[in-house]
């Protein structure tokens, strides 16, 4: 009962929320450039799945496994800490000197990128096949390379059946944005811990967490379905 | 030179083991009409998809207007291949419309981007065919919301507006209801009478002897006998062909 009767929530809610409204923009930031990497690399690595280069297609499935085989955690991590250094390394053998350093947010949008880079490849490659042979054909009967039948009949195509699902993915990523916590980036999850630590207003500050994260993951699942709703339409 | 579109040299097919085509030679001369029949199996859809590359022939050269798609001992180029086939247009039994365009865009879009013309020519091109095929109330319709017969149709306007020197037609109607067979068989044989050039597999029988000038029965991967459709239809001379007719007859 004594802790009900505490609950202060107004003060709580005064002092979190510039820092929290400053979060959500890292957030948001770190959202949107780790997905566009991730669209980026997720098409590339799909395309290499499809193409029929043997050796291409067995580099990219133990890329895959280590990624999926790893926790994003680690992933973030590594990519602050030992990334750098590795390509410093390699670097250093044509410019003696050379010192790469990442700063916390891009080392985490890295890894986020090539973290959901790697799981879109699968929905993008699936899409792809999904579509009719016909389409391709039909194409290619008309003048198209194989090339561009690929990137202006097939890809825009199957885009329509993966966006569904890359929905999903974008809010999965805003609530992964919390790892990056753990290499410094201050965004939601680092701000309310130091706050909560510093004024005991534990209850207050968690719950104003976890709201902010539902303010910016539903709108974007309302979009989503919006689109969704015009792009299929004629799918 | 001859008059040939089309020239077929000892064209072979294999899938694996499995040998398709054993050797099909034939010539398609300027405004000529040819029908290809045959039993399932036989082949000829295989042929009708080497005469643009849709199939990559195994062995033996196929020429359009004079020109190889692989010269003799030559190697595949990709871009040649592809500019080789836009001199020849090609419907398929399913359409393949572009799902996600309207009648007019899908009819639009290969002109624009393969030849390059601008959207405005392009835009002037297919109304003209879209017009000619019967639907120019539904230009700005999407597949989904035609018919197969308006589908087949918009395919065809398709094909035609990269004014190719020949077309293919792989079964045109075998996906089609009865009831809409009609409206894509007078395109097809409006196109006829205007002298283009065309290869058309069909199991339209009729139709293949009004339009046709002349007749090729394949089965087992060869040619068994071809002829004016007249005497093919009337008076065969092949046991098997004679076989194949009475069965599609009855």
């Amino acid at each position: 009962m004594d802790i009900l009767k505490s609950l202060d929530f107004a003060t709580a809610f005064k002092d979190l929320y510039p820092e929290l409204l400053r979060a959500m923009g890292t957030v948001l930031g770190a959202t949107i450039c780790g997905f566009i990497l991730a669209l980026v690399l997720g098409t590339l690595i799909a395309l290499g799945r499809l193409s029929k280069l043997k050796w291409l297609n067995r580099l990219l499935v133990i890329f895959l496994e280590v990624i999926r085989g790893t926790p994003l955690l680690v992933q973030v991590v590594y990519m602050y800490y030992v990334v750098p250094l590795l390509v410093s390394l390699v670097v250093q053998f044509w410019s003696p000197g050379y010192q790469l350093n990442f700063n916390a947010f891009i080392a985490g949008t890295l890894a986020l990128g090539v973290n959901y880079g790697a799981y879109l490849s699968e929905v993008i490659r699936s899409a792809i096949t999904a579509i009719d042979r016909g389409q391709t054909e039909a194409a290619l009967a008309l003048g198209y390379t194989n090339k561009q039948a690929m990137w202006s009949i097939i890809i825009p195509q199957a885009s329509r059946i993966a966006l569904p699902t890359f929905g999903n993915y974008i809010i999965m990523m805003v609530k992964d944005t919390s790892l990056l916590a753990f290499i410094t980036v201050s965004e939601l999850l680092l701000r309310t811990q130091t706050y909560a630590s510093q004024t005991f207003l534990t209850i207050e500050s968690y719950t104003l967490l976890a709201i902010a994260y539902l303010i910016l993951s539903l709108p974007m699942a309302q979009i989503v379905r919006l689109m969704e709703r015009r792009l299929r339409r004629h799918v | 030179m001859s008059n040939a579109i089309i020239e077929v040299n000892q064209l072979r097919k294999s899938f694996g083991s499995n040998e398709i085509l054993k050797g099909i030679d034939v010539e398609i001369r300027q405004g000529e009409k040819l029908v290809v029949i045959g039993p399932s199996g036989s082949g000829k859809s295989t042929f009708l998809r080497c005469l643009n590359f849709l199939e990559i022939p195994t062995s033996g050269t196929v020429k359009v207007h004079g020109d190889y798609f692989i010269k003799p001992g030559g190697k595949f180029d990709e871009k040649h291949v592809a500019s080789l086939r836009t001199e020849v247009g090609m419907v398929f039994q399913r359409f393949n419309l572009f799902p996600t365009m309207t009648a007019l865009e899908n009819v639009m879009a290969a002109q624009i981007k393969i030849r390059k013309k601008s959207k405005e020519a392009a835009r002037e091109t297919a109304e003209k065919y879209l017009r000619k095929v019967g639907l120019a109330d539904r230009m700005n319709h999407y597949p989904s919301q035609l018919s197969g017969g308006q589908q087949q149709r918009v395919a065809i306007a398709r094909a035609l507006a990269m004014e190719p020197k020949a077309m293919l037609f792989d079964e045109a109607t075998s996906a089609l209801d009865p009831e809409l067979i009609g409206e894509v068989l007078n395109v097809i044989r409006e196109l006829a009478n205007e002298g283009m050039t065309m290869v058309l597999v069909t199991h339209e029988m009729k139709f293949a002897e009004e339009v046709g000038d002349r007749v090729i029965f394949m089965d087992g991967g060869v040619i068994v006998e071809e002829g004016p459709p007249k005497e093919f239809f009337h008076n065969p001379k092949h046991n098997r062909t004679r076989e194949f007719l009475q069965k599609v007859e009855h």
